[in-house]
């Protein structure tokens, strides 16, 4: 079973992290990466760029048209996301649970649909 | 079929090669184990033993012992291996090295407990399910990694690394290469069914999104446990388990529309389906099933058989399915038989009596957020004539499926229901 977590964020609680903070959540992060790389079961960990790198794209007459935004900067916004491939939700929630800011900050826990429609 | 039949020293064509090669598999890493222990070791050595004959067989032709062939090259490898790793030990390997080559075993009764062995190995206890699956399709199924990471949709690179970290467990577990004494062999029979079971069930989708690379886990789930079958021909779980995966994918073709939809049990061509698959699995559990107190999965091959027996679902023995799943839901208790159970009774006593089950049903915390109560309940209710129920129900169940195929099915069942003028468009 696939599942995605997801955190939020947006630059204004960023930015009040102090910058000695910053390497030890670093750290903390890549562990987490690493740990369940190692096992199966983390198929890739992606940060998203600022919002400032954000666009909107439309087609038009057939054409990409790029325009700025969205703006985002006080909502909270996507700011990473972890697929998983692993045995139950049970066990995505644990790994969920381990995420470094879990305690402070909940982890997004979606189910990704699958081809398979298991208990036939 | 037979293009290829006539072998003997023609080169062999890449199919019949690939087919070989897994026959062989199995048979290979047992021996290789048996003599050198190592079991992850040696299955790197058997894959890349694999690798060289599937590079070189079908230009050089097969050699005069296919298998006698796997287990020298692998041999080499392994030793190659080792050397390499442990210079330390030089001496030693250069001894087995110079040995006599590992003669191929000729002893059926060997082959079969190495190939046991084996398949209780990588479905070690203290492996999650998903290793087990991975480690099973490689070590016995004899299938790449990249083909296992394919048929999964995962990175290969992730798949490598549940499998080397499934390697590293077994040997952490200080588990051996041997058959598991009396009193542990059934429990351990049991998880190996499961995972084979499990296999079964990954591959028996809608056609959409898979690709030509993928191996089809149905077939490979199927042949995998014909084999045990063979190995164990006196097991009537394991017969009974093969018969369901026959009867079950007798169905395949009728299951899902060209567009890859899902066509429920109810709406199904029945001409569609596979006469030569239900002829042979209606004979298996017809075998087995007197000599009762069937196991769970007879009983589930049972249902199937009856099922599959049955002209049209208005034909179809309900009062005997009825009394399955009772049975069922006594050996092996679980949401799916219990509601199962619920559409029995409705088909036996009317959707009323399914309806008063289902609310007990919905007292149960594990089943009260399941999607297929609410699948069960919308059908029912479609059964009573409460449309507006129904569709509510259906599309509630849709919403709580994690399942494409059957949320685009449950979907277009609430839309059908719906209505014409709310129903289009909304898929």
């Amino acid at each position: 079973m696939k599942y995605l977590l997801m955190i939020y964020g947006n630059t204004e609680k960023w930015q009040s992290m102090r910058a000695e903070a910053w390497a030890e959540a670093i750290a903390k992060q890549e562990a987490f990466n690493a740990r369940y790389t190692e096992t199966g079961e983390l198929l890739g960990a992606y940060g998203l760029a600022d919002a400032a790198r954000a666009r909107l794209v439309r087609r038009v007459n057939g054409l990409p048209a790029v325009t700025d935004g969205p703006y985002l900067e006080t909502k909270e916004y996507l700011a990473s996301f972890w697929l998983l491939d692993c045995d139950s939700e049970k066990r995505a929630q644990q790994i969920a649970a381990d995420m470094p800011f879990a305690d402070a900050e909940p982890v997004e826990l979606w189910p990704v649909l699958h081809e398979s429609t298991g208990d036939q | 079929m037979n293009l290829h039949a006539q072998r003997g020293a023609e080169p062999p064509g890449a199919q019949d090669t690939a087919e070989l090669l897994r026959e062989l598999a199995p048979q290979v890493l047992g021996a290789l184990v048996r003599r050198y222990g190592q079991f992850g070791a040696c299955e790197d050595a058997v894959q890349e033993a694999i690798l060289e004959a599937v590079a070189t067989w079908p230009d050089r032709g097969l050699p005069q012992s296919p298998k006698g062939w796997l287990i020298t090259v692998a041999s080499r490898r392994l030793i190659d291996e080792v050397r390499s790793e442990h210079a330390r030990r030089r001496r030693e390997q250069d001894h087995a090295a110079s040995a006599a080559p590992l003669e191929h075993p000729q002893d059926a009764g060997l082959d079969r407990d190495d190939s046991l062995a084996l398949l209780f190995l990588c479905c070690h206890p203290s492996l999650p399910g998903p290793s087990q699956i991975a480690l099973t399709l490689r070590a016995v199924g004899g299938l790449s990694t990249a083909q296992i990471a394919a048929a999964f949709l995962v990175p290969a690179a992730t798949m490598a690394q549940r499998i080397s970290r499934a390697k590293q467990a077994i040997a952490a577990s200080g588990a051996r290469f041997e058959m598991p004494g009396p009193a542990e062999r059934a429990a351990r029979l049991r998880i190996v069914l499961h995972v084979l079971y499990l296999i079964f069930n990954e591959g028996y989708t809608a056609t959409a999104g898979t690709t030509l690379t993928a191996p089809e886990l149905s077939g490979e789930a199927i042949r995998l446990t014909r084999w045990l079958h063979r190995l164990l021909p006196e097991d009537p779980e394991v017969t009974g388990l093969l018969a369901l995966m026959l009867l079950t994918d007798a169905r395949r073709a009728a299951r899902t529309g060209e567009d890859g939809s899902l066509i429920p049990l109810d709406e199904q061509d029945r001409g569609k389906w596979d006469r030569d698959g239900i002829a042979e699995g209606v004979t298996m559990i017809s075998a087995v099933l007197p000599a009762g107190p069937p196991g769970p999965y007879q009983v589930q091959a049972a249902i199937a058989a009856v099922h599959d027996e049955a002209e049209s679902v208005d034909t179809t023995d309900w009062p005997q399915i009825l009394g399955l799943y009772q049975l069922l839901e006594q050996l092996a208790p679980g949401p799916m038989v219990s509601l199962n159970r619920a559409v029995a009774v409705a088909m036996v006593g009317g959707p009323a009596a399914g309806l008063d089950l289902l609310r007990e049903l919905e007292s149960d915390r594990r089943l009260a957020s399941h999607h297929r109560l609410h699948a069960t309940r919308a059908h029912l209710l479609e059964m009573s004539g409460d449309l507006p129920g129904a569709e509510a129900s259906y599309r509630e169940a849709a919403r709580r499926t994690a399942s494409l195929p059957e949320r685009r099915y449950l979907t277009g069942r609430a839309a059908r229901l719906a209505g014409p003028q709310e129903g289009s468009g909304r898929l």
